[in-house]
C-alpha cells in the first residue's frame, strides 16, 4: 500500500456569484503522477492553488504530507515546489541568480548549473529569462520549483501554449522528476498528455471530480471500448444497417464513405471487421478507445483549445 | 533577506531605462536650472550699457549699476547697437550714457536713456527706478540738500539663498517622488501581473522580508540620486546648502519612505502595469506642479495654495528648504513634519490593507 502524500476532502471555494470548486475529494499517492484533467474553468487550478496555500478554501479540509495546511502551511511550503500557470521570473537577473535567490529562500545553497543542465539550459546560465523560448522558459519554471528538492511538485498546465515538440520534451522532464522519486500532481486540458503521463487522473468538470482512477482503468471504463475507423467505398447499404445494430456508426467528418464505429465488446467487434472485410476496406483501423472519448462520453463535449 | 535585497539592488542597478529616469533626468533638470538662474544675474537678465561720458557721475553711476547684482552688465560701444540687442531679445535692457553726462556746464546733456520693449517691462522698471533713485541723490549732493524723508530698509538676517537654491531642494524632492512612486509601482503591479508575487508566496520567504529588501534597495538608490544632484547643484553651480547635508539625508529618506508607500498604495489599486505608470503618472505629474518644485506654493492664488499645501510633496518640501537653505532643526516646523508623517501613517495603513502578494 502507497503512502498519500495528499489528502483532499470535500473542498469548496466560492466566489461571489461562483462555486469554482464544489465538493472535491481526492488522495495522491506517494512517488506517482497525478492528473487533474479538464476544460478551462473547471477548477483545475483553483484547486491546485488552494493546496499550494496560495487561495484559502471557502471549506474542506487539505492535508498536505499528513500536514494540515490551515495550520502549517510554513512547513508544508519547505517542502513543495511549484511552477505557477504562465508565470514569469525577475527580468533583471540571470536564470543561475534566480535559481541561487529562491534557493536562498529556503536557506539552501542551490547547485543553478547542475538543475539547468537537467533541461539543457546551462548554456543560457547567465542570461535573462527575456532571452529564451516558450518551451525554455517553461523548462526553467519547472526546474525554479525543484530549488528545494521538494518531495511533491505542483506543475500548473506545465505544457499549454507549447508546440508538440516542446511537449514532449516536457513530458520527459517530468518522467525524469518522477524517477528521483518525487510526487507529481499536474493540470492539464491535453488528454494525451494526461493519458501518457498521468498514473491517475482526476476529470473536472464544473467544479467537481466527475470520475477518478487509474489512467488505463479510466479508458477501459468506457462504455464502448473498441474503436474501428474504414475507409469502404464498396460498402453496401444493408451491410451498414447490421453495422448500426452492433454499435455506434458514424459517418467521420463527412468524408464520403469513411465511417468510424464504437463497439462494447470483443465479440462484437471480431463480427464487425469481418462484415467489413467482405467489402474490402481500402483503409481499416481497429483501436481502443482513448480518454478523449472518455471525456466525450462523460461531458458530451471536446475540450476546445 | 540580505541576499534578497543585494538581488533587488542589481534588479535596481541593471534596469538601464528606469534607472535613467531616476538618476538622470533629474540631474538634467539640475543643469537646466542651474544654467539659467545660477550664476550672477538675479534672474533679471543681461543689462547693456554705453557709457560715452568720462565724468566722474557717470563711472560711478555704471559701477553702482555694476554693483547691485541685480542684471549681468554688458558693455556696448554704440546705443543703436545695444538697441538692436535688445530687440532681438539678447539683452533686456539698454542703457545710454551721453558723452559729457554728469559735467555741470549747461549746454551738456543732462538725461539718460533707457531703452527696451513691453515684453522686459519688469527689467525696464526696475533699471528705470534704479537710475532715478540713484540721480535723485546726485542731484541733492549737486544742490547739497539734505533728504527729509527717507526709507530705512533692513535685511533678514537669514542666510542667503537664490532661486537657484530654492529649486534646487525642489528638485529632489522632484527626484524621490518621481523614481519612488512610479518605481514601485511599476515595479510592484509587473510582479503581480508576471505572478512573480504569488510565485514568492509558495516559498517561505515572508512578504515582510520581501517588501523590507525592496524598500531599502530603493532607499539606496535614493541616497545616490540626492547625492547626485546636490553634487551637481554645489559643484556645478555654486548651490548654497546652508544647514546640516544630514538632515537633508535623512528628510530625503523619510519622503523617499512615503513616496514609496504610496507607490504599494498605487500597486494595489491597478490591475495591470499599464494603469499603474498610467495612475502613477497623474499623480506625480500635477503634484510635481502645484507642491512648490519650481516656485513657492503661495505665489498660487490663495484658494488653490490652501489646498495643494496638504499634498504630500508640499510640506516635505517646506521642511528639506527649512533645513537646507534657512538652517532650521527639523522640529522648526512641527506642523508640516507632522503632515508628512501623517500622510506615511496613512498610506502604509492603506498599503497594509490592500496591497496583497497574491489575490485570495
Amino acid at each position: 500500500m502507497m503512502d498519500t502524500v495528499i489528502s483532499v476532502k470535500n473542498l469548496v471555494k466560492e466566489y461571489k456569484d461562483l462555486r469554482a470548486v464544489n465538493n472535491v475529494s481526492f488522495e495522491v499517492l506517494k512517488g506517482e503522477i497525478f492528473g487533474l484533467l479538464g476544460e478551462n474553468g473547471a477548477g483545475k487550478t483553483t484547486t491546485l492553488e488552494m493546496i499550494e496555500g496560495i487561495r484559502k478554501p471557502t471549506s474542506g479540509t487539505i492535508k498536505v504530507l499528513g500536514l494540515e495546511i490551515k495550520k502549517e502551511m510554513n512547513k508544508i511550503k519547505e517542502k513543495i515546489g511549484v511552477q505557477l500557470q504562465s508565470s514569469a521570473y525577475y527580468n533583471y537577473l540571470s536564470l543561475k541568480e534566480i535559481l541561487e535567490l529562491f534557493g536562498q529562500f529556503y536557506g539552501k545553497e542551490v547547485d543553478a548549473l547542475k538543475l539547468l543542465e537537467m533541461v539543457d539550459l546551462s548554456y543560457k546560465a547567465n542570461s535573462y529569462v527575456g532571452k529564451l523560448s516558450g518551451g525554455q522558459k517553461q523548462r526553467f519554471s519547472i526546474i525554479a520549483s525543484l530549488v528545494n528538492d521538494p518531495e511533491i511538485v505542483f506543475l500548473d498546465e506545465p505544457t499549454t501554449g507549447l508546440d508538440p515538440l516542446a511537449r514532449r520534451n516536457l513530458w520527459e522532464l517530468i518522467a525524469k522528476i518522477k524517477d528521483q522519486g518525487k510526487t507529481i500532481i499536474l493540470t492539464t486540458h491535453y488528454l494525451e498528455e494526461a493519458e501518457v503521463l498521468c498514473d491517475r487522473v482526476a476529470i473536472m468538470e464544473k467544479g467537481e471530480i466527475l470520475k477518478i482512477d487509474e489512467t488505463h482503468k479510466l479508458i477501459e471504463s468506457s462504455k464502448e471500448p473498441y474503436k474501428i475507423s474504414f475507409y469502404a467505398p464498396k460498402i453496401k447499404e444493408n451491410a451498414l444497417k447490421q453495422l448500426e445494430n452492433m454499435g455506434r456508426l458514424s459517418n467521420l467528418g463527412g468524408k464520403t464513405n469513411h465511417f468510424e464505429m464504437r463497439l462494447k465488446t470483443q465479440t462484437l467487434l471480431n463480427i464487425a471487421i469481418s462484415i467489413i472485410h467482405e467489402y474490402k476496406p481500402e483503409s481499416l483501423t481497429v483501436g481502443r478507445s482513448t480518454l478523449e472519448d472518455l471525456f466525450i462520453e462523460l461531458t458530451g463535449k471536446r475540450i476546445e483549445e | 533577506m540580505y541576499k534578497l535585497f543585494l538581488a533587488d539592488l542589481k534588479m535596481l542597478i541593471r534596469n538601464k531605462q528606469a534607472l535613467f529616469w531616476s538618476l538622470f533626468f533629474p540631474l538634467i533638470f539640475t543643469f537646466v536650472f542651474g544654467s539659467f538662474f545660477a550664476k550672477g544675474d538675479g534672474g533679471s537678465g543681461t543689462l547693456s550699457i554705453v557709457n560715452k561720458s568720462n565724468t566722474e557721475i557717470a563711472k560711478n553711476f555704471e559701477s553702482s549699476l555694476k554693483d547691485t547684482g541685480i542684471f549681468k552688465v554688458q558693455n556696448d560701444d554704440s546705443f543703436d547697437k545695444a538697441k538692436e540687442l535688445v530687440d532681438k531679445d539678447k539683452v533686456s535692457v539698454a542703457v545710454y550714457i551721453p558723452e559729457k553726462f554728469g559735467s555741470l556746464e549747461p549746454g551738456d546733456p543732462k538725461k539718460i536713456k533707457i531703452y527696451y520693449v513691453p515684453t522686459n517691462r519688469q527689467a525696464g522698471s526696475i533699471i528705470e527706478s534704479f537710475s532715478n533713485t540713484y540721480l535723485t541723490s546726485v542731484n541733492m549732493q549737486v544742490q547739497k540738500a539734505l533728504p527729509i524723508f527717507s526709507v530705512e530698509k533692513e535685511e533678514g538676517n537669514k542666510p542667503k539663498f537664490n532661486y537657484f537654491d530654492f529649486i534646487l531642494i525642489g528638485l529632489i524632492g522632484m527626484a524621490l517622488m518621481n523614481s519612488s512612486v512610479q518605481g514601485v509601482a511599476i515595479a510592484m503591479s509587473r510582479y503581480k501581473e508576471d505572478k512573480i508575487l504569488k510565485r514568492l508566496t509558495t516559498t517561505p520567504v515572508k512578504s515582510w522580508q520581501f517588501i523590507g529588501a525592496e524598500v531599502f534597495s530603493r532607499l539606496v538608490l535614493n541616497f545616490v540620486q540626492v547625492s547626485l544632484i546636490l553634487l551637481v547643484g554645489v559643484y556645478a553651480y555654486d548651490a548654497h546648502i546652508n544647514g546640516s547635508i544630514f538632515l537633508v539625508y535623512i528628510l530625503s529618506l523619510i519622503g523617499a519612505i512615503l513616496f514609496q508607500s504610496m507607490g504599494f498604495v498605487i500597486a494595489a489599486f491597478s490591475k495591470t502595469t499599464d494603469a499603474a505608470e498610467g495612475m502613477s503618472t497623474a499623480i506625480t505629474i500635477p503634484m510635481m506642479f502645484l507642491a512648490g518644485v519650481f516656485f513657492p506654493i503661495d505665489s498660487l492664488p490663495k484658494w488653490l495654495s490652501s489646498i495643494v499645501q496638504y499634498l504630500p510633496l508640499a510640506p516635505l518640501l517646506k521642511n528639506l528648504r527649512g533645513v537646507a537653505l534657512e538652517k532650521n532643526s527639523v522640529f522648526d516646523n512641527p506642523y508640516n513634519m507632522g503632515l508628512v508623517l501623517v500622510w506615511i501613517v496613512i498610506m502604509l495603513l492603506i498599503a497594509a490593507k490592500r496591497f496583497r502578494l497574491s489575490e485570495e
